[in-house]
């Protein structure tokens, strides 16, 4: 039990990062692959963020005389991880945009059927 | 002295101001990347003797490293600086007639953040802010794709999204799980603190990082996006996709390789990837009808041929490495800038339709011509010397696998040149089928004033190779001695 709870956010991070990977890999809609990558995307986020932490640590700042570096929460991972949400965003923006244009030209999102562009 | 910072700030500045430049007027647009590159240009050479001499490093901020962000200007950065600088400039002189319809203003904006993106990854020495402007990179670049909007450009556009992001993904995981460790993003940093390779919670980051950049570079099984998406964009953005971006992506990969984990255990992986690479891309290229998705797939036999040079790791290798890269950037935008104006003007992308080029646009059929023959490694053009410098490498190990992969990367040549004769006898020895146009067109100035530049370039290097080969070898220097970057960066 001990082992779960201090493992609990890395396995929901893998968890959400493999999730992710299968449905970018076997779905055929792309509007689903592109979920998929959002999902990814998550979960590396939630990866990130739990490097950083420590269970009922404080924010990083020297309010209380006494407090001890390891009662604090890492910031840097946490400022990677605003980064990284914006990156994310400008791609998902980006893939949904093409997502449309898309769909006007072939008349479907089914990633099997588009398939002008060969070797 | 100058601030290497000044060749990120100035063109990332002026690309969101490119917009507020439209309000005045709309011709104005298309000479701000012309500023922007000519300024990074003027910078980045004035940077160059003093970087020979010794490293310039800008803390970002005032922060020292580790803390802080810190630029590293070395020898390999401000070459690729230079190079990065150089080929936009003259693909932004061809710009000027070349992209006339839909949206000009957002075309420029991307361009310099696509070229901004680049000059990010080439001089900064934080791994996180790497990631950072390779996205900028990526987004852009696809963006660019799908600049025209029709359907084959937005399908291309499309796989190189999916495929890029995941890389990015990849790479973004190696980045954590190297900070869980170290609890630092300073390369030197890092570098220090990594002293093998060979445990897994080191390898894992390593492989992470090798395939998220071997996505950008398209190294072999992961270069299914490029064919589509050089062949798709604009020309002059093909120029600087195939001159540039993938080139940037091998930079990232080799800086990681061997100056973050110093991973010399992997090399002949890498060695065998980059020759499998070659033989794909140069027999894939052989059977293609279409002329952009023919030079595509040859930037992706010349990448293989790169990471086969530099994974040799010794002095010479790198040095003949790198030669082969400049060679590759000149000669690939000056075939993909030449081929854009000969596509603008017959209307086609097939080999077929240009024959008869030879008669009818002279010039640009020799500047085709001479690329041509450069890329396959003709004396007395750029391409002649790098291969010649990476035979000989390859030689000197005297080690029965070397012999074994020199054997194809020559046969490689042999398919490459029977390629690239093919358009060159199309243009000068064919008769033209439709007789009706056959009078001489001459191409307007800026497309013409780009494409005799590089001309030049191919040319006098290829000639007096001498010109490059000092900075090359200090750039292999930098990036073979590990401690010395580190001891450089972090006293």
């Amino acid at each position: 039990m001990t082992f779960l709870s201090e493992y609990i956010y890395y396995i929901g991070a893998f968890g959400l990062i493999f999730i992710g990977l299968y449905i970018v890999l076997v779905k055929k809609n792309l509007i689903k692959v592109i979920i998929g990558l959002s999902i990814i995307d998550t979960g590396i986020n939630l990866f990130l963020i739990t490097i950083g932490y420590i269970r009922d640590g404080t924010a990083p700042v020297f309010s209380k005389p006494g407090l001890k570096a390891n009662e604090m929460v890492d910031p840097v991972p946490q400022a990677l991880v605003l980064t990284a949400i914006v990156i994310g965003v400008a791609i998902l923006a980006l893939a949904i945009s093409l997502a449309v244009k898309l769909y006007k030209h072939h008349g479907t999102l089914n990633l099997r059927k588009i398939n002008e562009q060969k070797w | 002295m100058v601030n290497p910072v000044l060749l990120i700030v100035i063109p990332l500045g002026l690309a969101f101001v490119v917009p507020f430049f439209g309000f005045i007027s709309k011709k104005i647009e298309k000479f701000i990347p012309f500023v922007a590159l000519f300024f990074n240009l003027i910078v980045s050479l004035r940077l160059f003797p003093r970087v020979l001499e010794q490293p310039v490093h800008v803390s970002i901020g005032g922060f020292v490293p580790p803390f802080g962000i810190n630029l590293v200007a070395g020898p390999i950065g401000i070459l690729f600086t230079v190079l990065i600088a150089l080929v936009g400039f003259l693909v932004s002189i061809y710009a000027f007639d070349y992209i006339k319809e839909k949206d000009q203003e957002k075309y420029h904006i991307l361009y310099l953040l696509l070229l901004t993106g680049a000059t990010g990854v080439v001089l900064t020495g934080d791994i996180f802010n790497l990631f950072v402007f390779f996205e900028i990179l990526c987004i852009s670049s696809y963006s660019l794709v799908a600049y025209f909007g029709d359907k084959t450009s937005i399908e291309s556009a499309v796989k190189y999204l999916i495929q890029g992001a995941l890389g990015s993904c990849l790479i973004l995981m190696g980045i954590g799980l190297l900070y869980g460790q170290f609890g630092t993003l300073n390369m030197a940093d890092l570098a220090g603190n990594i002293k093998s390779v060979h445990s897994v919670s080191i390898f894992v980051p390593l492989v992470l990082f090798i395939t998220g950049f071997g996505v950008e570079a398209a190294i072999f099984p992961l270069n299914a996006w490029l064919p589509d998406a050089h062949s798709s964009a604009p020309s002059s953005i093909s120029a600087v996709l195939s001159g540039i971006a993938i080139e940037v992506g091998l930079y990232a990969m080799i800086r990681v390789v061997f100056t973050l984990f110093g991973a010399s255990s992997i090399l002949t992986f890498l060695m065998l990837l980059g020759v499998i690479t070659l033989l794909i891309g140069e027999l894939c290229a052989f059977c293609q009808e279409n002329i952009k998705r023919m030079l595509a797939y040859s930037s992706i036999g010349q990448i293989g041929l790169m990471l086969f040079a530099l994974s040799i790791a010794s002095s010479y290798g790198i040095t003949g490495g790198l030669f082969q890269l400049v060679s590759h950037t000149l000669g690939k935008s000056l075939l993909f800038l030449a081929a854009g104006y000969m596509i603008y003007r017959s209307g086609s992308m097939n080999i077929s339709s240009f024959e008869g080029m030879g008669k009818r646009m002279p010039y640009t059929a020799l500047a085709f011509t001479i690329g041509a023959f450069s890329i396959v490694g003709l004396p007395p053009f750029i391409g002649f010397p790098g291969k010649l410098m990476i035979v000989k490498a390859a030689l000197f190990e005297q080690e029965m696998l070397y012999t074994v992969l020199i054997f194809f990367i020559l046969l490689a040549t042999v398919i490459e040149g029977a390629y690239y004769f093919r358009v060159v006898q199309a243009l000068y020895f064919k008769e033209e089928k439709n007789t009706q146009n056959q009078k001489r067109e001459i191409a307007p100035l800026s497309i013409l004033i780009p494409i005799f530049i590089l001309t030049g370039f191919i040319v006098v290097i290829g000639i007096y190779p001498k010109l490059i080969t000092d900075v090359l070898v200090s750039s292999a220097s930098e990036l073979l001695n590990r401690a010395d970057y580190i001891k450089s960066v972090m006293p």
